[in-house]
């Protein structure tokens, strides 16, 4: 394989703690008066190279970092050390509808997403009604979006990311959204991303989501990758390595 | 800053459809719409001409137009700099999810009020037309204006570098802009809107005064605004009449290069802190 579609080396993430939520000029002046900053290492020295055509899953307890670095692919946050490189287009999915303007109708947000994402605005009238098709919200395309339940709101935000022909798809736990038709619809358009050599890189905690879309999953804990490899030994791995919180998380 | 405009470059449409949404938003869900914009400025003007005619008993023709050529720009520089302040705080939803240069956010703001304060400017011309259809004598109308499209250029640097400053600063502090909206609130009165620059030169005819005045870059604009816009209009002090002065374009190009490097010290610290905003503690 060329030149692999995802690159990270050596990437690390810290995060400033501030026990006092407010930032005011009264926390910046008072300088003897500051708390003592505490550094939270979230991420501690990440290498993985993935190959196009590939669907990794992340799997992780509660704050071992899974958002952090899908973040960083997404080029919300800049790295504290190291690197992470995409190459091509990358339509993240951190949460759906994250882009969404309530007093718009959903074909104004489709549009207004849609250039979030980079396409052009010819590319998006291009695929407005594919993306209408796909939400099955044709009905209340021309309705503002405060009046949409949150399962539509998702399926319009799942539609968008699905039709933007990214080349890497990042997904948060967006998965398991809508009812149940909507999702097997999801996972056949997924499926259909993939054939079409498209990559993959999720966060998720239901096992069948990972059966059934991953070629490879990672195991990631308090910041660093303790396992990668085929997805069922890494799940079996992980549930025999924290056996009694599974239940908790799921 | 090369790359950093590079960058924002390229994501030039997301901009022009953020100004659309912004511009479409505003007006979604009121009666009246877009002439709330048009309408606000005419009110004030209205409220400022009764109170120095009537009450104050200030003679001079045509006050209202002198009023609002220098009230416009002033409304401008102050809606734009409050809304972008707030941009960046407002949106931690969309840029903790979404990549795309931050700075588009205050600069949607500044460039929607931008939009406004053009169509504001039209309303201006409509007035100064009606003025003159309902008393021609004189055309109110100054080959002058012909210098509007500078004016704007440097209104704009100055209003979007103090825009970007303020509103990456807000993202921390969030007192800063109620700092901002009593410096604003304060500087309308340190500025010749109410009343004329000949005002601060006359009676004690002290230039270092007039000038320290015009320093202020804000000051200088609606100076400016007034003097390319209108006519030149004699001062009265008590008994005596005072000559108008003419527009000062030393003091103008300083405001210009003032407006450059607030722009490009504004846009530095932007840039500086942008990476911040998503994990401020």
């Amino acid at each position: 394989m060329n030149a692999p579609v995802i690159e990270i080396r050596n990437l690390r993430k810290e995060f400033l703690l501030s026990h006092s939520g407010a930032a005011s000029v009264k926390t910046a002046v008072l300088w003897w008066k500051r708390q003592e900053v505490q550094k939270l290492h979230v991420l501690r020295g990440i290498d993985l190279d993935i190959a196009r055509g590939e669907s990794v899953a992340v799997l992780g307890r509660n704050g071992a970092g899974k958002s952090t670095l899908l973040s960083l692919l997404a080029n919300v946050y800049k790295p504290t050390q190291g690197y992470c490189e995409v190459r091509g287009r990358v339509a993240p999915l951190l949460e759906l509808g994250a882009g969404f303007h309530p007093d718009l109708t959903g074909l104004e947000n489709i549009l207004f997403n849609g250039i979030v994402l980079g396409l052009t605005r010819k590319e998006i009238e291009a695929n407005v009604e594919r993306i209408v098709e796909f939400s099955e919200l044709r009905a209340q395309i021309d309705s503002p979006v405060r009046t949409y339940s949150s399962g539509m709101m998702a399926r319009l935000g799942f539609a968008i990311a699905v039709h933007v022909d990214a080349d890497v798809l990042i997904v948060d736990e967006v998965l398991a959204v809508g009812d149940y038709d909507f999702r097997r619809k999801c996972e056949a358009r997924i499926q259909a991303f993939r054939e079409a050599g498209g990559t993959i890189f999720f966060v998720s905690h239901t096992a069948q989501d990972i059966l059934n879309v991953a070629t490879r999953c990672l195991w990631l804990q308090h910041g660093e990758i303790v396992m990668d490899g085929e997805p069922l030994s890494v799940m079996e791995a992980y549930r025999a390595g924290s056996e009694s919180d599974l239940g908790a998380e799921r | 800053m090369l790359a950093e405009l590079k960058e924002l470059w390229r994501f030039r449409e997301l901009l022009w459809s953020m100004v659309e949404r912004e511009l479409r938003i505003r007006y979604k869900n009121s009666f009246l719409g877009f002439f709330w914009s048009l309408l606000n400025p005419l009110i004030t003007v209205l409220v400022i001409t009764v109170v120095f005619k009537v009450y104050l008993r200030n003679g001079t023709p045509n006050f209202g137009a002198y009023v609002l050529a220098a009230y416009l720009p002033y409304m401008f520089l102050n809606a734009s700099i409050l809304d972008a302040a707030q941009t960046i705080s407002g949106s931690t939803h969309l840029i903790k999810k979404v990549y795309f240069p931050r700075e588009i956010l205050p600069l949607t703001a500044i460039i929607a009020n931008f939009i406004h304060f053009l169509l504001a400017l039209g309303v201006f011309f409509l007035y100064l037309l009606a003025v003159y259809l309902l008393n021609p004598q004189e055309s109110p109308f100054q080959i002058t204006t012909l210098y509007l499209p500078l004016l704007l250029v440097v209104n704009l640097m100055l209003t979007a570098g103090l825009g970007l400053l303020f509103s990456a600063l807000n993202t921390f502090y969030e007192d800063v802009k109620y700092i901002l909206s009593v410096l604003l609130w304060l500087m309308i009165f340190l500025c010749p809107v109410m009343y004329f620059s000949e005002n601060v030169y006359y009676p004690s005819e002290n230039a270092l005064h007039y000038t320290l005045y015009h320093m202020n870059p804000v000051a200088m604009l609606c100076m400016a605004y007034r003097k390319i816009l209108l006519a030149p209009q004699d001062v009265v002090l008590g008994e005596t009449t005072y000559p108008a002065l003419p527009m000062d374009w030393a003091l103008f190009g300083y405001t210009a290069l003032f407006g450059l490097f607030i722009l490009w010290m504004g846009y530095s610290v932007f840039n500086r802190l942008k990476w911040r905003f998503v994990e401020r503690p």
